[in-house]
């Protein structure tokens, strides 16, 4: 048993344990804890296959950013701590989960390296498109990957494109999330609040209207139209 | 066909593990009441997503960095994503007093 | 001389040896050896708390034009003695009501993630906690993950104003980690490594370094990269939310005894940290010409540490819209246009054996650099003053017309009643 093995299975156990007890638990607070818990584990794995940058990276934006936001939603949606916490279709949420969980580990566990698929004969599940998916002897890591990263990302014939599509959609995000998440003025709120009582009246008009025309359909796109124009 | 393994870890412990984090998140999205505690499976799935590519990258082709630049845009929309996603469910909170999707139908006539 | 300058490294190749001969197992005797390195790091950032407070007591109390505490033994030299004897005898109170899990795991979160900033510092040629390769953003990182224990303290206390303390620190905290991290991509840029050995190797003119502190080559990057570290750990003049004289002490204010003493200890380690981060980044680190290396840092970073007790002594505190006002419309925009000016320049003008335009010394870039960040940053502030005296007299003029007008109608009435 080497140390990596060791670190492996507690880092493992880490995370799956404080995943299983965000989905399963009433207190958002405590979830949001163990969800911070569970992307410590995440970091830990990229420091076990050699991928430091992507470690230090998860910290600083999962747990510095994406954590703090939840935190803070969870604070400001306070009263609906107390709910019940499970959906009506829950139990059939867990048999799906599970049900996939089997299918994805007989594709990627131990035993499937013996199986022949049918229709790519003269392959196996772990060799796709004649690339293996892993070799017995392992490539090794070069020093600068970082560096090779960056250049990666800002060069025209690479990913150059997608990185800046990339920032182009937190850019969006941001200011989507700070107008839709506003604080509105008493006068807005009134101003709101009277938009969508009237709307609500214009919906019971129709509905009236509809339950009236429903012996003749004629009426039906002549009300849709006037309700249409009242918009 | 033996897999690789890097300090005595085979490849399919970590995909395995991945896969399990997947379907827990999945459990989450799918079985929880608030809407808070559904992207938080949402973001225990793009985790599971990223432990699978840094691994897949770290056994198959370390010198390639197309399977790191996937996984900065993996971060990249989980970010984006959860920033939008809360905002709206406070904006819901702020109007209708309720954070649960199931009671969120008024558009469905 | 020699023995002197690698005296750190002299003595840590002693204990490694000593070790790896006593103990068969490498493995084991390198888990020792780390061990006893995290150990002597804590120490020091632990025993350096105890000096802290004492001369930050006494150089804020100069400036004030008083002596500061000099009754606990020669000079006061005692107090942080009996400080920590205070703290420890203080009685350990939980609220009720309280998640006692969070609430007690909070303290103890913020003091780790404080002390494990130290693990990247150089200390001198040779001899640092870890030499990670993504040293600078592990700091930053360890940066904003203490800002989780903030969150779990406000929010352990069970107490309203706690939380909101705990808000609105959370916000100036994320808000100033932007322009720490917009100011350290040109230290980054120079150096080509995100390591702090190589960016101190970068500074010191040895392994084919340039000899130049970072500091000449981008001065306002440096200022700003202070103003933020100042910001980050929240020490005046940005600590309203949670100075001793205000009535809530924002997200501690449940806590006494030990509990209390780990955050005071969090928030003094981790300006030191910020203090070692500025001397490592833009002063040169262990760099330097006579004394031996670790002198030297030890030196920058109690110069810097001087100028932080300074600012505590000397400027009033800042309101909280501000700071916020002061982080998003001022440091953002300067730490942006600083940021792509010394990329432009950084790509024209480019030392022998790198790509560019025009071939310059080392010493010449720096000074295009300095002086065409310099340039707009005075502009800037020259703006900004502008602007704030205009507001300034716009007040003065309309409350010297509201004066006018009562001293007419006080002078009206006066004349009626004659």
């Amino acid at each position: 048993m080497t140390l990596h093995q060791i670190l492996f299975i507690v880092i493992s156990i880490a995370v799956l344990a404080s995943a299983v007890f965000v989905v399963t638990t009433r207190n958002l607070f405590h979830a949001a804890l163990m969800l911070i818990l569970s992307f410590f584990g995440v970091a830990g794995f990229y420091v076990l296959l050699e991928a430091g940058f992507f470690a230090v990276a998860q910290v600083l934006v999962y747990i510095g950013a994406i954590s703090i936001l939840f935190i803070f939603a969870v604070m400001l949606t306070r009263g609906m701590m107390g709910m019940p916490r499970n959906n009506s279709q829950a139990q059939g949420a867990a048999l799906v989960a599970a049900a996939i969980f089997v299918g994805m580990a007989f594709v990627l566990g131990p035993l499937a390296a013996t199986v022949q698929v049918p229709f790519l004969p003269n392959s196996s599940p772990r060799e796709i498109g004649g690339i293996p998916w892993a070799y017995s002897t392992l490539p090794v890591v070069p020093d600068q990957y970082v560096f090779d990263l960056g250049r990666a990302l800002t060069e025209p014939s690479r990913f150059a494109l997608p990185f800046e599509l990339a920032s182009v959609l937190i850019l969006l995000a941001m200011v989507g999330s700070i107008w839709v998440a506003r604080e509105r003025r008493p006068a807005e709120v009134q101003a709101e609040r009277v938009e969508a009582a009237n709307a609500a009246a214009e919906d019971t008009k129709l509905e009236e209207a509809l339950e009236r025309g429903s012996v003749s359909s004629a009426p039906e796109p002549a009300v849709a139209v006037a309700a249409a124009d009242h918009h | 066909m033996v897999d690789g393994v890097l300090n005595g870890i085979p490849l399919h412990w970590y995909l395995l593990v991945a896969s399990a984090l997947f379907c827990i998140g999945l459990y989450g999205v799918l079985g929880r009441k608030n809407a808070i505690a559904m992207l938080m499976g949402v973001e225990l799935m793009l985790n599971a997503v990223n432990i699978n590519l840094v691994a897949f990258w770290r056994y198959i082709r370390p010198d390639d960095s197309a399977g790191l630049a996937f996984v900065v845009f993996v971060f990249v929309v989980a970010a984006a994503e959860a920033a939008v996603g809360l905002a709206l469910i406070i904006s819901v909170y702020r109007n209708l007093k309720n954070v649960d999707p199931d009671s969120l139908d008024q558009m469905k006539f | 001389m020699d023995i002197i300058n690698n005296l750190l490294k002299i003595v840590g190749d002693a204990i490694y040896t000593f070790l790896h001969n006593l103990i068969p197992s490498p493995f084991i005797a390198d888990l020792i050896v780390m061990g006893l390195a995290a150990i002597i790091l804590c120490t020091f950032a632990a025993v350096s708390f105890m000096g802290l407070t004492y001369a930050e007591r006494k150089i804020v109390a100069r400036i004030q034009d008083r002596i500061g505490p000099n009754q606990a033994g020669p000079f006061g030299l005692l107090v942080p003695i009996a400080d920590g004897i205070k703290m420890f005898t203080k009685e350990d109170t939980t609220p009720t009501a309280a998640d006692r899990w969070v609430y007690n795991l909070a303290p103890l979160v913020i003091a780790t993630f404080a002390l494990a900033g130290y693990a990247v510092i150089p200390l001198s040629p040779g001899v640092v906690g870890t030499n990670l390769n993504v040293g600078l953003i592990y700091t930053i990182a360890i940066g904003s993950g203490s800002v989780v224990a903030i969150l779990m303290a406000g929010w352990g206390s069970n107490n309203k104003y706690a939380l909101l303390g705990a808000f609105r620190t959370v916000s100036q905290l994320i808000g100033y980690e932007v322009p720490m991290l917009l100011n350290i991509i040109p230290v980054v840029l120079m150096t080509g490594s995100l390591s702090l050995v190589d960016i101190v190797n970068k500074q010191s003119g040895l392994d084919g370094g340039t000899g130049i502190p970072f500091a000449v080559y981008f001065p306002v990057a440096a200022l700003v990269f202070l103003i933020s570290g100042i910001a980050e750990t929240a020490r005046s003049p940005f600590d309203l939310l949670e100075a001793e004289s205000e009535i809530v002490a924002g997200f501690h204010v449940e806590y006494s005894g030990m509990k209390f003493a780990l955050f005071f200890l969090g928030e003094y380690v981790n300006a030191l940290a910020v203090a070692f981060m500025f001397a490592t980044l833009f002063l040169g680190g262990y760099a330097g010409p006579v004394l031996p290396p670790y002198v030297w840092l030890l030196i920058k970073a109690a110069a810097v540490f001087t100028i932080l007790m300074w600012l505590r002594g000397t400027m009033p505190r800042i309101r909280v819209d501000q700071m916020h006002d002061m982080n998003w419309k001022f440091l953002v925009p300067i730490s942006v246009f600083n940021l792509i000016t010394v990329l432009l320049l950084g790509k024209i003008f480019t030392t022998p054996g790198s790509v560019g335009l025009i071939t310059v010394a080392p010493l010449t870039q720096a000074i295009i650099m300095a002086v065409a960040t310099l340039v707009p940053f005075i502009g800037a502030l020259n703006l900004v003053g502008r602007r704030m005296r205009r507001q300034l007299a716009a007040v003065e003029s309309e409350t010297e017309t509201r004066r006018e007008a009562n001293r007419a109608t006080a002078a009206a009435a006066m004349g009626g009643t004659h």
